[in-house]
């Protein structure tokens, strides 16, 4: 597909086309070059910790089944049967030794293997090859600090490798403990009408938006701090734009006086415990009040704040509506006050009918169908804020800047155009 | 049979109406009012699983609403700052209650078991209309103001659902 890429994303302007987020045709265009191609995050391990434990999800608008099989290996399977192309589990989770579609009868074993085909010797002659004929598995299964990630690309950069610099800050949360996050029951799982990139940009580092957009939670006095950031610029209150499109934002907001003694008590501990696991610059962004935000390109996003983590998926489905799925995390060894405080938290701030998630929803929603119309899609919109201010650091990776800046923002946007432009294969 | 407790019919319906019709009005502090300070308002998330294996009692199961007294408080409060933009401009929404059901009614103690169904419409600017199906199971207890709600489970028939920015 020939298409201007600098209309599209402008790297010199520091501007995007509304084009990018409502026209079908760019959409079809990433299901490939971009979902085809990143490490997609599928789920937890802690969500199939025994042989036969099988979750469903979707890799951009794939369906997919995750597996752990006889010998405790993950696989991600196409949940779509080969024969006929019905899906062959139609459950959200359990354990199972095989999957049988419904329709004709396949079976499959918990790998993918095709094992049971009805009335097999009557129906077919020998140039039918089952072990041709296996559910598609995504080639590609890596995991990192328990999070398990996919990518349809054989030829990928390994996982480790792709999260690059992201690395040092998902450690500040996903290995601040031995045990590291494990998901509760239950997923959030919520439309919203707006493209998935406007959520995804947003927690690649969009702090902007917090004093005003969210007004709401702090006049209501939900949080008795005055602003969304602390006061140690540089330090603890910073933005980051890691390579390969992915950006953090840190904020030492701080407690809130209503925050129960427990909690505090045990983030506290934790705090200290981990600086035998982090860095010193590391320890000093756990906890303590930290609030963090992530998005893992592409579409990865992750919450922390009060001892819970968000860590969800934002779906595309089509050019202007995404699915969010979002596990509600907590670490493995957090007493059960800090996980009743961190999961009504998490009900309450960021859930479906969350307090901070209506109007975030409200605004993706309203910015994409407001970019519907011929004349305003001429005209792209602006992310510059911080343009080339960004720094390196010596304690710590990535290109950082306090609040506000959009580098990270952008940067998501300078990954999604490589991607788009080179046709998603590294050569 | 739930005959014995027909006397009460009628009574409830007028309750769960009268409520309905304080949310689609806004009388949020009339609303909480009907509401008792011990409260768990228990919304939790819907999964498709085989028949059966549902369980809503699941221990730490995630919630679209997993609210006390003081967790209703705020979200109600935070409308009335004018700044939350799901519901400003306000919405046109509508509870629909029906099929009302008196499980169970202690005359002693002062308390009622009643089920409802609903259907909630939520429509906002132009076309942003939302449509809420699903059923509550209340807990009622009578004070000497009246009947005041301490339990309600609502059962969501959405697995993936719209964002919610409405009381069940």
């Amino acid at each position: 597909m020939d298409r201007n890429w600098d209309d599209l994303v402008d790297l010199r302007r520091h501007a995007v086309s509304p084009r990018v987020f409502v026209d079908p045709a760019i959409s079809e265009l990433e299901q490939e070059r971009i979902f085809g191609h990143s490490w997609l995050f599928v789920g937890s391990e802690s969500q199939i910790p025994a042989p036969g434990d099988f979750i469903t999800n979707s890799m951009g608008e794939e369906r997919v089944i995750v597996t752990r099989d006889t010998h405790g290996s993950i696989h991600v399977l196409v949940n779509s049967c080969r024969h006929r192309a019905s899906r062959v589990c139609r459950i959200d989770y359990g354990n199972t030794r095989s999957f049988t579609c419904p329709y004709h009868g396949w079976t499959y074993d918990i790998a993918g293997k095709l094992i049971g085909v009805p009335r097999f010797k009557e129906a077919y002659d020998e140039s039918f090859d089952r072990g041709e004929w296996g559910l598609l598995e995504v080639a590609r299964v890596e995991t990192y600090r328990n999070l398990i990630f996919a990518n349809f690309d054989p030829e990928a950069e390994s996982l480790v490798s792709y999260l690059g610099d992201a690395k040092w800050y998902l450690d500040i949360v996903f290995d601040r403990t031995e045990g590291g996050p494990v998901a509760l029951p239950g997923i959030h799982r919520w439309t919203v009408r707006g493209n998935w990139k406007v959520n995804s940009e947003q927690q690649s580092g969009d702090n902007y938006h917090t004093d005003y957009l969210h007004r709401s939670v702090l006049e209501s006095g939900y949080l008795d701090i005055p602003v969304f950031r602390g006061a140690e610029p540089w330090v603890r209150d910073l933005e980051v734009k890691c390579g390969n499109g992915h950006g953090f934002m840190l904020l030492g907001i701080g407690y809130s006086a209503n925050y129960p003694p427990e909690v505090i008590g045990y983030e506290a501990a934790v705090r200290e415990n981990a600086s035998a696991r982090l860095t010193p610059a590391q320890a000093n962004l756990v906890n303590d009040g930290m609030t963090y935000v992530a998005n893992i390109f592409p579409n990865l996003s992750i919450i922390v704040s009060l001892g819970f983590a968000s860590v969800r998926v934002n779906h595309p489905r089509g050019p202007t509506e995404q699915e969010i799925w979002s596990l509600t995390m907590v670490d493995q060894e957090a007493p059960q006050a800090v996980r009743d405080f961190a999961r009504d938290q998490q009900n309450r701030t960021f859930s479906p009918s969350g307090i901070f998630e209506q109007d975030d929803g409200e605004m993706w929603m309203d910015a994409t169908q407001s970019m519907r119309g011929f004349y305003r899609r001429r005209f792209p919109l602006h992310y510059g804020m911080g343009a080339g201010r960004g720094r390196k650091l010596p304690d710590r990776p990535g290109i950082v800047h306090p609040p506000n800046t959009e580098i990270g923002v952008f940067g998501f946007y300078e990954r999604w155009r490589e991607l788009m432009e080179r046709g998603g294969v590294r050569k | 049979m739930t005959d014995s407790y027909g006397d009460y019919q009628r009574e409830f319906e007028a309750l769960l109406y009268h409520e309905a019709a304080l949310l689609d009005s806004e009388a949020f502090e009339q609303w909480l009012e009907l509401i008792d300070d011990s409260v768990r308002y228990f919304a939790p998330v819907r999964a498709t699983l085989p028949r059966g294996k549902e369980d809503f009692g699941r221990r730490e199961l995630v919630a679209h609403f997993d609210d006390d007294k003081a967790g209703l408080t705020a979200r109600t409060r935070r409308i009335r700052t004018g700044w939350a933009h799901a519901e400003e401009p306000p919405s046109r929404t509508r509870h629909f209650i029906s099929n009302v059901r008196v499980l169970a009614f202690d005359s002693p103690l002062g308390t009622a078991r009643v089920a409802s169904n609903f259907i909630v419409f939520r429509s906002a600017g132009d076309r942003d209309n939302r449509t809420f199906f699903g059923a509550r199971e209340d807990t009622w207890r009578m004070t000497r103001d009246g009947w005041r709600l301490t339990n309600r489970l609502i059962i969501l028939d959405h697995n993936v659902i719209e964002a919610i920015s409405v009381f069940f």
